[in-house]
């Protein structure tokens, strides 16, 4: 799960009026303070043990602060350097709150979890720890925790401070929320929050409060470049959802390195089931498409997936059957292993609506090809086509230069948004068409045929990104028409 | 039609509101539901009321739709992830007891408010992130199937009720128990056709989804069939995280499931704490574990496979059929 660092956490517990220790954030040296002592917290998202890897420490003077200061910006990942006033500390509690995903009987919620043992040690913590449910449409009120809270001068302080963070969690949707410690400042028994953290879905982050969960990039972790591809065109083209994650393991010697797609959710299961184990096999990558995918999206799917170095096999499978088309699916895979630099054998498995429709139409489509190509009928199981991965690299003949029918560039004739696609039309090969295939291959009507240019956009239909009419041309018709799909570029 | 929505929902006689029925996957998937025989009554959609989408009266909100359309009790959502915490209670006000929810990409929060929402209300909540919901008695909710033809021609009346935390598996489940000469795995060892002209056949088909907090959990689609005099055999695929088959392993080791229960454990290898395809599959504790559950279920007598089309024959076995 993405985690927040301290300083973007204090800011979601500052908008519900929690009060948080005094403190500015650095992001570049030289920089002055406003007292001394302070304790610089150097911002790492995802960072933790930061005392003992030498990323919080106590400056007393300006000189040490000119000394430490750039050391700790100078720290990979690093957004930069809180500098916290130290206080004077009476006692340090601690407070979590943490999703709770219930079960058949118990509901979901939010538990609250508070303990006197707060600061470092979290082992000394678990068995003081008092725990309060709640329902995430009502978190608890400053009143009801004051009864669950010791009788002490800071009850009522501590109460408000916990009842803000359960509201804080309830508005920003987070899976956790913890503070660690809260400080009872000697004297006048306020509760501040000194150090705290969250995680949360990207799923719940609202439109327009990406900023208050960092930058994309921080929020990406160690995703690699295909994976923030994979992460951008999912947000650039919502409907259906691409998951894709790289195995960073190493493969054992003289094992077949696989790319996967499109395994689907249980699929992605039962791929892992079928290599988990053995050394022979080494996915490149684990993936998943759910929802009602274009087969626009589902080819900048594949792009991406082909797009992986060194795989000896591209192995595809969805996870049993499909509610999607197989038939536009297998358009999808065509196109990508057409227009992909990557020329790998394939092995193909369809399953769901038009199973055998689509492998026909793709072993007919096969033949545009480089690669070898292998398809499976729905019966046979990821874990059958794994065992046969060896015989068929065996079999599988060399892989054959055909150049493209119809290449990318120049205007195109026209173009969709969503999804978005440009079609490229060679006026020339389809004047010569009789056969107009592309029209009676589009199930929205949203192709039109126009005298001596070709197909053209027909007005007030829309374009499902099936890609049947591509398809259909170059099976049918004269191989005018080439949709271009542009792939995202990532940093 | 007294199907497993009598059982899931106390609802015998299912009319259907189509939220977002006139984008683009709300109106074909409403043609393959109305295509397999669900009675699809009326449509919601913000702002088109008055329009209609294959005949079928569009409203400005659901209350519209209750009060002008009669007989109006479950609801198919396409609408947005973000928008179905509030679609959701839009329909609850409005007097609706059952629900599938299709979006995949659903805030914890708002399914975990969602399902505070139906326990507290009486009502029922399939999904998000499912394919839905199918009864071979008639009746479709969701995607299943892709086309309507496809879905009757693929799923055929029978005993087995599939329960599964999977789109794809929770068709392949269903389908292949209805697919004449069979070939997979026996029983007794071997590889070989596992029954004749008829398959076992399905009497309904229940995708809980993928997400973390489901509306309805593994648990609670196994009581149902349990319920379901059709059923004989309770069939289905199951993973790791979120406690579903620990709690499915507590009901049949404690006689709450007395049905036969084959299931397709999936997530051997995967590891805690890593995201996975469908969010609820992440490993938090180890109770979610692979081994946890295996350990669970094979304890309570379930019959745990290793491979998907292991299920079929050990349902075959279970039946008599090998």
């Amino acid at each position: 799960m993405p985690a927040l660092p301290e300083y973007l956490t204090r800011a979601l517990l500052e908008s519900e009026g929690v009060p948080v220790v005094p403190g500015v954030m650095l992001t570049s040296a030289p920089a002055t303070v406003a007292g001394f002592p302070v304790f610089l917290k150097a911002q790492i998202p995802g960072a933790t043990s930061r005392k003992s890897a030498g990323l919080v420490r106590r400056i007393d003077s300006p000189a040490e602060l000119g000394a430490v200061l750039p050391d700790l910006l100078s720290r990979d990942r690093c957004e930069g350097v809180l500098a916290a006033e130290a206080l004077d500390i009476e006692l340090e509690l601690y407070a979590g709150v943490v999703f709770d995903a219930g079960s058949s009987s118990a509901l979901p919620g939010g538990r609250l979890l508070f303990s006197l043992a707060g600061g470092s040690g979290i082992e000394a913590r678990a068995g003081s720890l008092t725990e309060i449910r709640f329902p995430l449409s009502s978190p608890p009120s400053p009143g009801t925790l004051a009864a669950s809270l010791p009788d002490a001068p800071w009850r009522a302080s501590a109460a408000d401070l916990l009842a803000g963070m359960a509201r804080t969690f309830c508005r920003y949707r987070l899976l956790v929320l913890e503070a660690n410690p809260l400080a009872v400042l000697r004297g006048d028994g306020r509760v501040l929050v000194v150090d705290c953290r969250a995680e949360f879905e990207d799923r719940a982050v609202r439109n327009g409060e990406e900023a208050l969960f960092g930058t994309a990039s921080a929020r990406a972790g160690d995703s690699t470049r295909l994976e923030r591809m994979v992460d951008a065109f999912n947000r650039s083209d919502p409907a259906g959802t691409a998951f894709f994650r790289q195995n960073r393991g190493a493969p054992a010697p003289g094992a077949v390195r696989v790319a996967t797609n499109l395994c689907g959710g249980g699929g992605k299961m039962l791929w892992e089931m079928a290599v988990g184990g053995r050394d022979d096999i080494f996915a490149l990558n684990e993936s998943d498409t759910s929802g009602g995918l274009s087969a626009f999206k589902s080819y900048r799917f594949l792009r991406a997936v082909l797009a992986q170095e060194d795989a000896d096999l591209l192995l595809f499978t969805g996870s049993g059957m499909a509610f999607q088309s197989q038939l536009n699916i297998a358009a999808a895979i065509w196109k990508a292993l057409r227009e992909s630099p990557c020329v790998v054998p394939v092995m193909v498995r369809f399953g769901g609506t038009d199973e055998d429709k689509a492998r026909a139409m793709f072993e007919r489509l096969s033949g545009s090809l480089r690669a070898p190509v292998r398809t499976y009928p729905s019966e046979v199981f990821p874990n059958a086509m794994v065992d046969s991965i060896r015989g068929f690299l065996e079999d599988a003949g060399a892989a054959s230069p055909v150049p493209p029918s119809c290449p990318p560039g120049g205007t195109p004739a026209f173009e969709v948004a969503v999804p978005p696609g440009r079609f490229h039309v060679d006026g020339a090969r389809c004047a010569e068409c009789r056969e107009r295939p592309c029209l009676g291959a589009c199930p929205t009507h949203f192709l039109a045929w126009a005298e001596g240019c070709g197909p053209a956009k027909a007005e007030g239909q829309r374009c499902t990104g099936c890609l049947m009419c591509e398809a259909a041309c170059l099976l049918d018709g004269s191989a005018g028409l080439f949709i271009e799909l542009e792939m995202p570029e990532v940093e | 039609m007294a199907g497993i929505l009598g059982h899931l929902a106390g609802i015998d006689d299912p009319g259907v509101v189509v939220f977002g029925i006139t984008g683009k996957q709300g109106q074909s998937t409403t043609r393959v539901m109305t295509g397999y025989g669900t009675r699809v009554l009326a449509g919601v959609t913000p702002g088109k009321g008055g329009q209609e989408v294959d005949g079928i009266p569009v409203f400005d909100s659901c209350a519209d739709a209750v009060s002008a359309v009669p007989g109006l009790n479950s609801a198919v959502f396409f609408v947005p992830a973000g928008a179905v915490l509030q679609a959701t209670r839009e329909a609850s006000a409005a007097g609706i007891r059952f629900m599938v929810h299709t979006a995949d990409g659903v805030a914890s929060h708002d399914a975990a408010l969602m399902r505070e929402m139906s326990v507290e209300g009486g009502f029922r909540i399939v999904g998000p992130n499912t394919v839905g919901m199918l009864d071979t008695s008639g009746c479709l909710f969701g995607l299943i199937g892709g086309g309507a033809s496809w879905a009757r021609k693929n799923y055929l009346s029978g005993c087995v009720g599939i329960i599964s935390r999977s789109g794809g598996l929770s068709q392949l489940l269903g389908a292949f128990h209805c697919r004449p000469h069979l070939p997979g795995p026996l029983p007794g060892g071997g590889y070989g056709e596992l029954w004749g002209d008829t398959g076992p056949g399905v009497s309904a088909v229940i995708c809980v989804g993928g997400d973390p907090v489901p509306g309805t959990t593994l648990l609670e689609a196994a009581l149902a069939f349990e319920a379901d005099p059709r059923t004989k055999v309770i069939a289905g695929y199951g993973e790791t995280g979120t406690s579903q088959e620990n709690e499915l392993a507590e009901a049949v080791a404690g006689g709450r499931i007395t049905k036969p229960v084959v299931l397709f454990l999936g997530g051997r290898f995967t590891e805690a704490g890593v995201s996975q395809s469908h969010a609820g599959a992440m490993i938090r504790c180890e109770a979610e574990t692979w081994a946890a559950k295996h350990e669970a279920l094979v304890a309570a007598g379930v019959t745990v496979v290793d491979r998907p089309d292991a299920v079929f024959g050990s349902v075959a076995g279970v039946l008599g059929l090998v």
